[in-house]
């Protein structure tokens, strides 16, 4: 664990002191190599967790995420290169540092088997964001926005500490593994009710549920294109792994609980959709296709079956690499004409034709089409849901129709059509941006050859 | 003012302190808290501005009343009980007085309307020695008598120091006025974990010293008494701004910074005293003074404009910040992964 | 020979990350050892002169070779 914890660590001296002349092609290749490093947590085992150390350990579920976020820091710092462009070098480094400081935080957050660990290691990761949004994102309303980020977050998980101290004091350790023994730990009295949802509404608001999802596409739109990939691919995923870990604390509660939450996220993923058709700007109506997968997530997170989890396990992955890969392809286009509105940037297809087999293949990959990990993943989950109640497949097999029109819909605005008049001329896209749809592509489709690595049930 | 007068003063005021602070008997430490009084009220009026000497005089006033009070419950206690002792305090009537005696001379709610307009009168460095040092002997009294206090009493005026420290610095644009709000609200932390667990009062209270002096001496070298100027000050020292904005956060009480950690542990230890709800009302009630931080942070950084503004700027000077500064501001923002250590040693 | 001195001065950063990487790797073995002494205290679960993530990388092994 340590052995890429430090190394992590070690890229922040590293960009503060780098030679100029090298700062983003040394700060790329060292978390690249980190991330080649970081593939050994995937090797499988049948250990009920793998790299025990007395504060931190990987299974199943946490080892495909810690994969993902080790992937995704070259590729965030890669995608932020031309929008620093014009920036002194301090401030240079001071964003790439930023961006590295959030990834030892989500590295614990994912591996550590101590609870209040974790939610330190949650709530951590919170400055960066905000430093990230109301610092580098371009319009005046960003603050507003990193208002709602902090407050939405801390008003869910000051309850959240609260219970986690709660249970510390009642059980006596807070260590995930004995934790996991000693359940049933919540009753059914209304205090443990009320222990219940606030163990789960910190979580709900992160991953994000519908009605408690308004601060993601107002910090989506604002952020800058690393802080949109860095919430998209890495922090709702937070939300959805302490989901998949506080639930199986919950024991008989969970029957009593899950109503609510299942019904939002259902609905939730439903409104989201057709609200994405309505969506008048390019980011957002990516952000509410986030909203709309992870409410998929979260409903598979409370059904709580051994292929729920697994559903969830693979959608959190594909859909971390496609919404990454998404807002990267929204941010191509943004610096180009300089405007998120689907009506001003209509019809790239002549202009950016390799960029239109991007975003051919992303959309493909977003309305999950068949060979890829997302189908698999919507097809666990609505399998598992249907046992669990036969009429839900009225809500996911909509919200599954909607998704595909909407991305069809995004797919047509952005790439068919006349070239409206007032782009004459674009810049072409350079060959790091091809770059980056290539090393967002790879996983996704190498993973449709191996989909157990990420499936989060043992070998 | 005489160069001779400073140090005089700071002797005067490490004296009282010290008296209060070591002392066994009653008269001893009323003695030890009126020299502080005197010793600050110079220190004060220093510049002859009628909101200084306002402060002064408002100073002056409430902890001549409190120290009265002081006096007369300790004087009721010896009376009943026959005795002088400071950790010997028996008598009910003079448990009730020193908790308002105490409350007034640390500003707890509902007496603290004298702080802010104190502080606001008062410059920088005063108005840190009068958040953190004139603190400190009420503060060790109450943790002295603490066996003895009314655990209700202290528990509700804890609570609405965190309210209203919190909902009353929303509005304020000035800084000192705001770390004075930002005082009380910790305070009230103080304040509710003092009957259970005199100890992590302490150490709350010393780490809420690191953080708010860090804050203070960094607003000192940057001059900013208001939050305009905060905004155009990142031309003078840039890395002093980013590491304030990150102080405010710690005070704030954010998870990786210092701040986190008196909070974590009053929780916790509220709840093994099965004060849940008071728990969360505390917590909750933090929220309220995140938001001044969060804005205090936003101008200090966060909101630069991606490039150079129009407005005047200011010169950046060649004096780096001074090294205690540069001390004080590490320690309020790296202290959380310390935290056994730091609980073992307090 | 090009100025040696000036190669280091520029390029000394970047042993930092795999400094990192050894540093870490010697810890995350003092800790194993110190999990495989632990095991071997129990006489059910002894397995001397094994260490105690051996087993998962021979597995891996006869995975993939």
């Amino acid at each position: 664990m340590l052995k890429i914890i430090l190394p992590t660590v070690m890229v922040l001296p590293t960009a503060l002191l780098s030679p100029p002349k090298f700062l983003w092609t040394s700060t790329t290749t060292y978390s690249l190599l980190i991330a080649t490093l970081s593939l050994q947590w995937l090797i499988p085992t049948y250990y009920p967790r793998k790299f025990l150390s007395n504060w931190t350990g990987i299974d199943q579920i946490s080892s495909p995420l810690l994969v993902l976020s080790c992937w995704l820091l070259p590729l965030m710092i890669m995608a932020s290169q031309n929008h620093l462009q014009q920036e002194p070098l301090s401030r240079k480094r001071v964003f790439i540092s930023t961006l590295i400081a959030v990834q030892p935080f989500i590295l614990l957050a994912f591996s550590t088997t101590e609870l209040a660990l974790f939610y330190i290691a949650f709530e951590a990761t919170l400055i960066p964001t905000l430093i990230l949004i109301t610092r580098w994102g371009n319009q005046p309303e960003r603050l507003s926005a990193g208002t709602y980020l902090l407050f939405y977050t801390l008003m869910s998980s000051l309850p959240l500490l609260i219970t986690i101290m709660h249970l510390y004091v009642k059980i006596g350790t807070l260590h995930l593994p004995t934790l996991e023994l000693t359940h049933p730990t919540l009753s059914t009295s209304w205090t443990s009710v009320l222990s219940g949802l606030a163990l789960l509404t910190a979580f709900m608001v992160k991953a994000p549920l519908y009605g408690l999802h308004l601060w993601l596409p107002k910090a989506h739109v604002e952020a800058p294109i690393a802080g949109s990939m860095l919430l998209a691919a890495l922090l709702l995923k937070l939300g959805g792994y302490g989901i998949m870990r506080v639930t199986l604390l919950m024991g008989p509660l969970s029957n009593l609980l899950h109503y609510p939450f299942l019904t939002l996220a259902l609905w939730g993923a439903l409104m989201t959709s057709s609200i994405c058709l309505r969506q008048t700007d390019l980011k957002s109506l990516i952000a509410y296709s986030s909203v709309s997968h992870m409410g998929l997530v979260i409903a598979a997170g409370m059904i709580q079956t051994h292929w729920s989890f697994s559903g969830a396990m693979i959608l959190m992955i594909s859909h971390g690499l496609t919404s990454s890969m998404l807002f990267c392809l929204a941010n191509t286009n943004y610096e180009r004409t300089h405007s998120r509105i689907l009506l001003l940037t209509r019809g790239l297809q002549p202009l950016l034709p390799l960029m239109a087999t991007w975003w051919l293949l992303a959309n493909l990959a977003n309305m999950s089409l068949p060979p890829t990990t997302n189908l698999m993943a919507e097809l666990t989950i609505m399998v598992t849901l249907f046992n669990w109640s036969a009429l839900t497949i009225i809500l996911t097999g909509t919200a599954t129709l909607l998704t595909a029109s909407y991305t069809l819909f995004m797919l047509l605005v952005t790439q068919r059509g006349q070239i409206p008049s007032h782009i004459t001329s674009i810049q072409n896209s350079t060959t790091r941006e091809h770059l980056l749809m290539t090393l967002h592509i790879i996983p996704m489709l190498l993973l449709i050859l191996k989909p157990e690595l990420i499936s989060g049930t043992p070998l | 003012m005489n160069p001779h007068t400073t140090p005089v003063l700071a002797i005067s005021l490490a004296l009282g302190t010290t008296i209060t602070i070591s002392s066994n008997h009653w008269v001893l430490a009323w003695t030890g808290l009126e020299i502080n009084t005197l010793a600050i009220i110079p220190l004060i009026s220093k510049s002859h501005h009628p909101r200084a000497v306002e402060a002064a005089t408002k100073y002056f006033l409430t902890q001549a009343a409190a120290s009265a009070l002081v006096l007369f419950s300790s004087i009721t206690n010896a009376w009943a009980t026959g005795q002088w002792d400071i950790t010997q305090l028996n008598h009910p009537t003079s448990c009730l007085l020193l908790t308002a005696a105490i409350a007034i001379k640390l500003g707890l709610v509902p007496f603290h309307f004298w702080f802010p307009e104190v502080l606001q009168g008062s410059p920088l460095m005063t108005a840190l020695l009068l958040s953190t040092l004139m603190k400190f002997p009420p503060l060790t009294l109450l943790l002295m008598t603490s066996k003895s206090l009314n655990p209700t009493l202290l528990t509700a005026m804890a609570l609405a120091s965190a309210a209203l420290g919190g909902w009353m610095g929303l509005n304020q644009t000035q800084t000192r006025k705001i770390l004075a709000f930002s005082s009380i609200s910790h305070l009230g932390w103080i304040a509710i974990i003092l009957v259970y667990n005199p100890k992590l009062a302490l150490l709350t209270f010393y780490l809420y010293t690191i953080m708010t002096s860090a804050v203070f001496m960094a607003l000192n070298k940057i001059k900013a008494l208001n939050l305009s100027t905060i905004l155009t000050s990142w031309t003078k020292t840039p890395m002093l701004n980013a590491t304030l904005m990150l102080m405010l956060l710690s005070l704030a009480g954010l998870p990786p910074l210092t701040g986190f950690m008196p909070k974590w542990l009053i929780i916790q230890e509220l709840i093994k005293q099965e004060m849940t709800p008071a728990a969360m009302a505390i917590a909750m009630l933090s929220l309220l003074s995140l938001f001044f931080y969060l804005r205090l942070a936003y101008h200090s950084t966060i909101t630069l404009p991606p490039n150079s503004s129009n407005h005047m700027k200011q010169w950046y000077t060649s004096k780096p910040p001074s090294t205690p500064t540069a001390i004080l501001a590490s320690l309020s923002i790296l202290l959380l992964p310390l935290s056994p250590m730091i609980h073992a040693i307090v | 020979m090009v100025n040696f001195a000036q190669v280091v001065r520029d390029h000394w950063v970047h042993i930092l990350v795999p400094l990192g990487f050894v540093v870490g790797c010697y810890l995350d073995r003092m800790n194993d050892e110190k999990l495989s002494a632990f095991r071997n205290k129990s006489l059910l679960y002894r397995r001397p002169g094994e260490n105690v993530w051996d087993c998962v990388c021979s597995m891996h092994l006869a995975l993939f070779c």
